[in-house]
């Protein structure tokens, strides 16, 4: 009963929200040698953000090298993207972290803001 | 007459057809992380910006929904700094406070008393080791100076709520 309300909860949509899967994303190899990749999701019902940010770190929160089409992702309100990200085979073992951050823009004046931002682990 | 024939023989098939059409599901573990209720700061005297509402404030809520148990812990930082406001010559002196209120299983309450706090009381972690949504409720103020009254104009603060594999 327990799981079926929270399906339901989960499923109905959501007002204002970021949404970032896999939780744990594999890396494979992509079409260029030496490049590895990982296919991520990134979904935004939050009407007052139209920019995420992409990120990598090491398992001590220090960014690692990526590559991917745009570090910063224009996103309309209710879309989903899908996003590569490439990292070279020299960096592969360090990279423990995916991320994607809203981004306020200046023009935001609302007295207080939350930014959101969810990490996927590579394992 | 063939006609005739023919309506038994396409309504069987067409009742196999319509018993082995399969509905699939699949539920993938998941961090959602909604900003719930937008903050305001109430000025409940010249030096003092509070989002409580004994000060006239919004307390800001964030909701996060937990789709799987122990895949993530969240984590909330709130502001110390602004990031939009008039010129300020003195000092701020923040305070705050998260803790999760609202939540659809009681048994959520284990959030609050294993959370941990660092970053001077700024930063709390939770460990989501419950599925379910939880509202976690945010306070906080900002002191100007010692009794210093803040200059007028808009004023803008920052939380960062996280949500981070384990």
């Amino acid at each position: 009963m327990r799981f079926i309300l929270l399906f339901l909860l989960l499923a109905g949509g959501y007002a204002n929200a970021h949404q970032f899967t896999p939780t744990y994303p594999k890396l494979e190899m992509s079409h260029m040698v030496g490049v590895f990749k990982a296919e991520m999701v990134l979904f935004n019902t939050r009407e007052d953000i139209r920019y995420y940010g992409l990120s990598v770190f090491d398992k001590d929160w220090k960014s690692v090298r990526f590559a991917a089409e745009s570090k910063v992702v224009p996103m309309d309100y209710q879309e989903r993207k899908y996003i590569t990200i490439y990292i070279s085979s020299k960096e592969v073992d360090k990279a423990k972290y995916i991320c994607s951050k809203s981004k306020i823009l200046l023009t935001v004046k609302e007295p207080s803001i939350v930014s959101s931002r969810i990490c996927s682990k590579l394992k | 007459m063939k006609k005739l024939l023919l309506i038994p023989a396409l309504a069987a098939t067409a009742s196999v057809a319509g018993a082995s059409i399969p509905i699939n599901g699949f539920i993938e573990s998941k961090c959602v992380i909604q900003s719930d209720t937008a903050g305001m700061f109430g000025n409940p005297t010249v030096d003092k910006l509070s989002t409580k509402s004994a000060d006239g404030g919004v307390m800001p809520i964030v909701r996060y929904d937990i789709v799987t148990a122990s895949k993530y812990k969240a984590v909330i930082t709130t502001p110390t700094d602004f990031s939009n406001s008039p010129t300020l010559s003195d000092s701020v002196d923040w305070t705050s406070t998260t803790v999760a209120g609202q939540m659809s299983d009681s048994e959520m309450s284990v959030f609050n008393t294993d959370k941990v706090i660092y970053n001077n009381g700024h930063t709390t972690e939770f460990d989501l080791v419950k599925a379910g949504s939880v509202w976690f409720n945010v306070t906080s103020e900002a002191e100007y100076g010692y009794g210093k009254a803040f200059p007028s104009g808009n004023y803008t603060a920052l939380i960062v709520a996280e949500c981070i594999a384990k």
